[in-house]
């Protein structure tokens, strides 16, 4: 599979959302604002970016020589949690602008359960290095379009006018659902 | 051997996730993001660690 494949793969036809649905929690939380959407997708990118890296170094340079690959579960999500930290702090000493506006969404990536995916996916399908930097970008980058373009959407909604049982997450899982079977529509493009 | 590979590594593994939890927790907020925090009003989940800390900011003030 050449490089592009994997990313339009990874961005489109197997949306992480869409058709895996992980992520779920985020994408109902975090999307009522496209300012918030904006800032989570970039940090959800940068954190799936990092994790899965060394996620794979973890494994193909400790694990596997060593025999250890039925631990890559619990070792990626330690790695994960101790990334995510870190970059807490590495933003909170060096760029408060940038922990303003991506600081409240670090926690709640460590328990997003797109980065393990993404991180066992990678080892899963038998990515090399480089194939696995892509998909790593891949990924979030679809994460972040489809929670941009819900956050338009519900935007929207705040000013339309929505029957009363359906007002707030009803009418949000009624719009997921549509945007799902639109996006079903790209299966047979690669 | 294999046992003591697996224990050392989660071992290193747990201790640096430790470390570095300790270690963000001490470093301080940079000035004006004391008081950041998500919108929870769209969000379903009501048992988020976000929205409970969220609610009990609002219940102080």
């Amino acid at each position: 599979m050449n490089l592009f494949t994997i990313f339009i793969s990874a961005m489109l036809i197997n949306n992480i959302i869409l058709s895996k649905f992980l992520g779920i929690c985020p994408f109902m939380g975090v999307s009522t604002k496209l300012s918030s959407a904006i800032g989570m997708g970039i940090a959800v990118i940068f954190v799936i970016f990092g994790a899965s890296i060394f996620s794979w170094l973890l494994y193909y340079y400790v694990l596997e020589p060593l025999g250890l690959t039925y631990m890559r579960l619990i070792c990626f999500i330690l790695l994960i949690a101790s990334f995510v930290q870190f970059t807490e702090m590495f933003i909170k000493k060096t760029s408060p602008s940038l922990y303003k506006s991506l600081g409240i969404y670090l926690p709640l990536i460590t328990t997003n359960c797109a980065v393990l995916y993404v991180a066992l996916d990678n080892i899963t399908q038998g990515y090399n290095f480089v194939e696995t930097m892509v998909n790593s970008v891949g990924v979030p980058a679809g994460f972040m379009l489809m929670l941009v373009i819900f956050a338009t959407i519900r935007e929207r909604l705040d000013g339309a006018d929505v029957p009363r049982p359906f007002q707030g997450n009803p009418i949000a899982f009624i719009v997921a659902a549509i945007m799902a079977i639109a996006f079903s529509a790209f299966a047979g493009l690669v | 051997m294999q046992a003591v590979y697996a224990i050392l590594i989660a071992g290193v593994l747990v201790g640096m996730t430790v470390l570095l939890t300790v270690l963000n927790k001490k470093t301080p907020v940079p000035e004006g993001c004391e008081n950041l925090g998500p919108d929870c009003h769209a969000c379903g989940i009501v048992n988020c660690a976000m929205r409970q800390n969220q609610t009990e900011g609002n219940k102080n003030d």
